[in-house]
């Protein structure tokens, strides 16, 4: 029998539609249909100055938003073949940690609730809310942030900013590690957690899963490793696991968090003076350039006139680890729960993917299952 | 008299759908926000269910795109009476940095189903979220209960 969930369903919390083929209770596959929330995002920003276009790239993931504006303008410099000012590179790693750690304790919220553990999922709100008032502190804005330029960021900051970022790092440090151990030593969550959802590395790497979800089926593979802010003025460490399983992929955003806070740590004890912004002229030109986003790898190509973008190429982890999760992890789960559980722990953000629609010749649109279901007799 | 009961029964017993139709998911994290212990939506008896079948208030964020063009219509007939739709986000008002030229976009939200309050930003904050919905939900829902029997 097939299963259809979503695209609005109480367990989702963003329109995607699952189809789980299943016998009984037990789910053997599942399926995906992309394609509801397309707003052609890549098509607006052509023939857009960059100005216009790094408030389009905030606005591809609402949860990674800052990631998004940070690749784009690193992209343009790369260009221009130049580096933003120092100061202004430690406070994109600031916000960056700081993006990740909200971003990291709503997906592991969001899993929390899928598994119906409901005080879990509220003592991870209640922790991401003063990393949301620190976000605010920096930046002026909760979610889109528009803390990024070509060529640095928008604002200097205060001492006395750094003091109230510091003293909420200091406090979540101190809090936090209770709830990690909660998760870590309870046997109910365990019992839910561990074995269920398996991949494998060879799996991760067929299925190209990036971020928390690749390393957590082995696959020690991080973008900071290669950055040039991370790899030349930060000490810290890739976080990786080999169980592969749902325990292991939320311990994953559990221990990169512990990394966050030490990387934030360094930032504002080490923070060099100087401009935080400078002018940047930009050639005609192509260019590549990666990222580690909460999810994973993004990665930006953008081809521009030195004015304005003439084509720009966006790819975002989440296609990647839902594809994952459908192919890999919902195979031969013991119930539907289960499944449900297994979907909300590879942290799906159904805004990052959409990037494209199918259509016939006559315009109508078509179903698109994903890259590796696209020959799929399953039809739901 | 049974009136009077089912309007304090009603207004503390509101179920939220969440429905997003082509948004950035900043609108979806910060509803999600309003769960916190800090927010507490399930205060008020506001609980965000995301069943359109149960719903009593549809939170439409997202700028409408073309999947949702009949979809929506569907979601919106499928929840009972009474009912109140909120927007939130620039997105179901104007479309937002989406809607130019070669989007694939088809804001507002209004064009497609009735609705009752709108908060603008982009996003808004959970607490404004909130004070639109304490202003439009329970009274509404009371007073159009009323109506229709």
């Amino acid at each position: 029998m097939i299963l259809p969930i979503g695209p609005v369903h109480p367990s989702l919390k963003e329109p995607l539609r699952l189809k789980l083929k299943t016998r009984g209770e037990k789910v053997l596959s599942a399926e995906i249909d992309y394609g509801y929330i397309h707003r052609g995002i890549e098509r607006v920003m052509q023939g857009k100055t960059w100005q216009k276009g790094i408030f389009l790239s905030e606005r591809v993931c609402g949860i990674c938003s800052y990631i998004h504006t940070q690749t784009f303008a690193e992209t343009f410099e790369k260009i221009a073949g130049e580096h933003a000012p120092i100061r202004a590179q430690y406070l994109r790693v600031l916000t960056n940690e700081l993006d990740r750690i909200q971003s990291h304790l709503l997906a592991n919220s969001t899993y929390f609730k899928a598994m119906e553990h409901e005080t879990l999922f509220m003592y991870m709100l209640a922790l991401r809310e003063p990393v949301m008032d620190a976000i605010e502190l920096l930046t002026g804005n909760r979610v889109n942030m528009g803390w990024n330029v070509v060529g640095g960021v928008k604002m200097d900051v205060k001492q006395v900013h750094m003091d109230s970022i510091m003293a909420i790092m200091v406090k979540l440090e101190s809090e936090y590690g209770r709830y990690v151990e909660m998760f870590e030593q309870g046997p109910l969550v365990g019992l839910r957690s561990k074995d269920v959802g398996k991949m494998t590395r060879d799996e991760a790497i067929k299925a190209r899963a990036v971020g928390p979800i690749g390393r957590a089926s082995g696959l020690e593979h991080d973008i900071r490793q290669i950055h040039h802010t991370y790899r030349d003025n930060f000490d810290w460490k890739v976080v990786w696991r080999d169980e592969g399983d749902n325990f292991a992929r939320t311990m994953n955003r559990f221990d990169e968090i512990w990394e966050s806070i030490s990387l934030i740590k360094q930032v504002i004890n080490n923070l060099p003076p100087g401009d935080v912004r400078k002018k940047i002229d930009i050639p005609a030109g192509t260019a590549e350039w990666r990222n580690e986003a909460p999810r994973g790898e993004v990665t930006y190509s953008i081809e521009t006139n030195g004015n304005l973008i003439k084509n720009i190429s966006i790819r975002t982890p989440s296609i990647m680890n839902i594809d994952a999760c459908a192919k890999y992890m919902l195979n031969d789960v013991a119930t539907v729960a289960d499944a449900v559980a297994t979907y909300a722990t590879s942290d799906p953000c159904i805004a990052c993917t959409e990037r494209v629609t199918i259509l016939d010749e006559s315009g109508k649109y078509l179903d698109f299952h994903g890259v590796h279901n696209i020959k799929s007799k399953l039809k739901g | 008299m049974l009136d009077g009961l089912k309007d304090i029964i009603r207004k503390s017993s509101i179920h939220v759908c969440l429905v997003n139709t082509g948004g950035c998911n900043g609108c979806d994290i910060e509803v999600v926000a309003l769960l916190s212990p800090r927010y507490d939506l399930e205060q008020y008896g506001i609980y965000v269910h995301n069943n359109p079948r149960e719903a009593d208030v549809i939170l439409v964020t997202g700028a409408m795109a073309e999947q949702w063009r009949d979809k929506l219509q569907r979601i919106y007939a499928k929840t009972p009476e009474p009912k109140v739709v909120v927007t939130i986000g620039n997105c179901p008002l104007t479309g937002d940095v989406f809607n130019q030229e070669g989007c694939s976009v088809y804001a507002p939200v209004s064009d497609f189903i009735p609705v009752d309050a709108e908060v603008s930003g982009c996003p808004p904050r959970p607490t404004e979220i909130l004070a639109a919905l304490l202003a439009v939900g329970p009274d509404a829902i009371a007073a159009r209960g009323r109506q229709k029997l």
